[in-house]
């Protein structure tokens, strides 16, 4: 049975970054949702960028302000959520953002008694 | 359970990436190495699909913005015409082709502003203030007044407003347009310059609004009654009227109220809300003046117009600098490039500062003045013609002439006339997005009390009222000196009566309604109306839309104000 003073700490957690330009947050949210994510945070920035120098009088097109998503997958899906977004948002064009991924070492947060009970057991 | 069948454990993320697209591992250690060692990568060559994610967004949402406020208006200027009138849009393809230039135009033109102009009038104007002498800054505020009044999209409508004036029932006003307008144009200037000029002395000096607005409403209003007596100067009254609203577009408002902010925080004024308000008023008085002196000056020149000799056709002899798309250039260089000469005069000699970022603002200038161009050329094939047309045809409505009966009997069609006047204006007012931006400040800063949908309507109505006084001004051909002298007595005296915010508020939303759409479309709509019934001149519709305004902004005002005085006696 469930004590009251245990966490639940899920282990196997990527959390991958996703840096676009303002506005393009939703397209990734919903490219990340579709592969699997769970949720999503999304926080304003503002950030230059590498390609930007390379792009001449077109990185005026390239707005200042970004949106950084966040979102924590679990290791199986993380490099299918990663493949997605990047493709949905259209990274592989200059100025467009970036993805990176890093392994988390433990995340908690609200889960089903029945789920947690279900796995895992006290170390 | 794993006794039964042996099982093999593949990780599904593995698997995922077995399946999918390949990924190929480089460190980012030797990528960066390889940047660091001086060899500058070529530029990119860019494949067609990634300019069009990179510019379709970009270009989308600016183009949607002047589309927005365009398209509606030009839509119920043409349908009116059909659907009311019967009357199929003259030449409509060329219309149409330029309104496209006008959206395209305007649309570089403000991006450019935004790149170009704007890094350099903000810098300007939070540190002139501090590092120079005011004489400086006010001889800075004059030169910038006056120079970015020629740069405003919408003062080419009057240059090309002259050829719609009645030369024998006008003479001097015809005179004034056709033969003089680089003289209007630099009295408008001029006008504003001073404009601005006071608006900063009322920065270091702390002066109210109110008494700014009487003291310069009543030297305003003694000038027109003075012309108004003169039977040669009385036509040039609505066109001195008109010049105020025109001058207030998107060039100089945001020009001026950068300087005025640092202005003001220099004088080490505590943060006034409405500060920032209050010299875009000035704006649209002081070149009324202007306009009526240089026409004092002008008829005290030229006595008789009429013998003057006709002027030397050009036409036959176009050089390649009359051609359509370098004369455009041209005007748009000569509008844009001065000001661009002075920003970056400041900048070095005062502030001693290179310019940030040269290739943007290098980029930015270049794109004002092709944005310029462009709108100019949409201004004489799309948005003249249009309101000309719409002015034209107008009339048929009420009146027979041209062997065809009227269209309706003549009350309902004088009503129809003034409803779909009415309907222009508000249209055009709710569409304009400074007006948007100033109802936000509003509610902001009056707590919710003027909330900014009110304020938005307050004027559309006052701007509406205010058009169809000026439509039917052409229309029984009134006399404008009463008419200006009436509704400017009351707007002073609602002045006088109410309190500091809701004056500099009032008279500011005047200059805010007046863009760069609206001004050419209203100004040709007036002259075209006025040929049609046979008015001596088409001016003074602009002149009685900046004024419904500050009127109605005012009465509602007043509204709020007892409206809280009750709430509060109620509480007690």
């Amino acid at each position: 049975m469930k004590q009251r003073d245990e966490i639940v700490v899920l282990t196997d957690a990527v959390l991958i970054t996703c840096i676009v330009q303002r506005g393009v947050a939703d397209t990734v949210v919903d490219a990340a949702t579709e592969a699997g994510a769970q949720g999503a945070t999304i926080f304003y920035a503002r950030g230059t960028g590498v390609r930007q120098k390379h792009l001449g009088v077109l990185g005026i097109t390239v707005n200042a302000e970004k949106e950084v998503i966040y979102i924590v997958a679990p290791s199986d899906h993380a490099d299918h959520i990663f493949e997605r977004v990047y493709v949905a948002a259209k990274l592989d064009t200059p100025g467009m953002g970036m993805i990176y991924m890093a392994e988390l070492e433990k995340m908690a947060t609200y889960v089903p008694p029945e789920v947690a009970a279900r796995f895992g057991k006290h170390d | 359970m794993t006794d039964k069948i042996s099982q093999r454990r593949l990780r599904y993320g593995e698997f995922l990436s077995a399946v999918r697209v390949k990924q190929r591992r480089v460190s980012y250690k030797d990528v960066h190495a390889d940047a660091d060692a001086g060899r500058r990568p070529r530029r990119q060559r860019l494949r067609l699909v990634d300019l069009h994610r990179l510019l379709t967004p970009y270009v989308s949402i600016r183009f949607m913005e002047q589309l927005r406020a365009v398209v509606p208006l030009a839509l119920f200027l043409a349908l009116f015409q059909v659907a009311a009138l019967r009357v199929d849009v003259y030449q409509s393809e060329q219309i149409a082709f330029g309104m496209l230039a006008v959206m395209l135009g305007l649309m570089l033109f403000m991006d450019g502003v935004k790149y170009g102009l704007m890094p350099f009038s903000e810098n300007i104007g939070f540190n002139l203030p501090s590092r120079t002498t005011p004489a400086v800054v006010l001889g800075f505020a004059f030169l910038l007044g006056s120079i970015a009044t020629l740069a405003e999209p919408a003062i080419g409508a009057l240059r090309a407003a002259g050829g719609a004036v009645d030369p024998v029932r006008a003479p001097w006003l015809h005179l004034l347009l056709t033969r003089y307008p680089d003289r209007l144009v630099m009295a408008v200037g001029i006008g504003v310059g001073l404009a601005v000029l006071t608006g900063m002395l009322r920065f270091f000096f702390r002066w109210r609004m109110k008494t700014l607005v009487v003291a310069t409403l009543l030297p305003c209003l003694a000038l027109t009654a003075y012309a108004g007596f003169d039977p040669r100067l009385a036509p040039i009254i609505g066109l001195a009227w008109d010049c105020g609203a025109i001058t207030t577009g998107p060039v100089t408002v945001p020009l001026v109220l950068a300087l005025g902010i640092g202005v003001a925080a220099a004088a080490g004024q505590e943060d006034n809300p409405l500060a920032g308000f209050g010299i875009v008023t000035l704006a649209s008085l002081f070149p009324a003046m202007a306009v009526i002196l240089v026409a004092i000056g002008l008829v005290g020149e030229v006595p008789d117009p009429t013998a003057l000799p006709a002027i030397v056709g050009a036409g036959d002899t176009a050089a390649w600098w009359d051609m359509t798309p370098a004369a455009e250039l041209i005007a748009a260089l000569r509008a844009i490039g001065p000001l661009i000469v002075l920003l970056w005069l400041v900048q070095r000699l005062f502030l001693g500062e290179a310019i940030k970022q040269r290739n943007l603002v290098i980029y930015g200038v270049v794109v004002a003045v092709l944005g310029m161009a462009v709108f100019n050329l949409g201004l004489s094939v799309g948005l003249i013609p249009l309101g000309n047309q719409a002015g034209a045809t107008v009339p048929a409505a009420f009146s027979s002439g041209n062997g065809t009966a009227a269209l309706y009997p003549y009350p309902v069609g004088i009503g129809l006339t003034l409803v779909f006047a009415a309907t222009l204006g508000y249209g055009a007012t709710i569409a304009e997005p400074a007006l948007n931006a100033m109802g936000t400040t509003v509610e902001n800063l009056t707590d919710g009390a003027f909330p900014r949908r009110l304020l938005i309507q307050t004027v559309a109505v006052g701007v509406a009222l205010g058009i169809a006084l000026g439509v039917s001004k052409i229309v029984f051909q009134w006399s404008i000196l009463p008419l200006l002298l009436g509704v400017y007595t009351i707007a002073l005296s609602c002045t006088l009566f109410s309190s500091e915010e809701y004056v500099s508020l009032a008279w500011d939303s005047a200059g805010v309604t007046t863009g760069p759409v609206t001004v050419p479309l209203v100004l040709a709509l007036g002259l075209g109306l006025g040929q049609a019934v046979g008015a001596p001149d088409g001016f003074g519709i602009l002149a009685m839309a900046s004024v419904g305004p500050i009127i109605s902004v005012l009465l509602v005002g007043f509204w709020i104000r007892r409206s809280t005085a009750i709430a509060a006696q109620q509480e007690r």
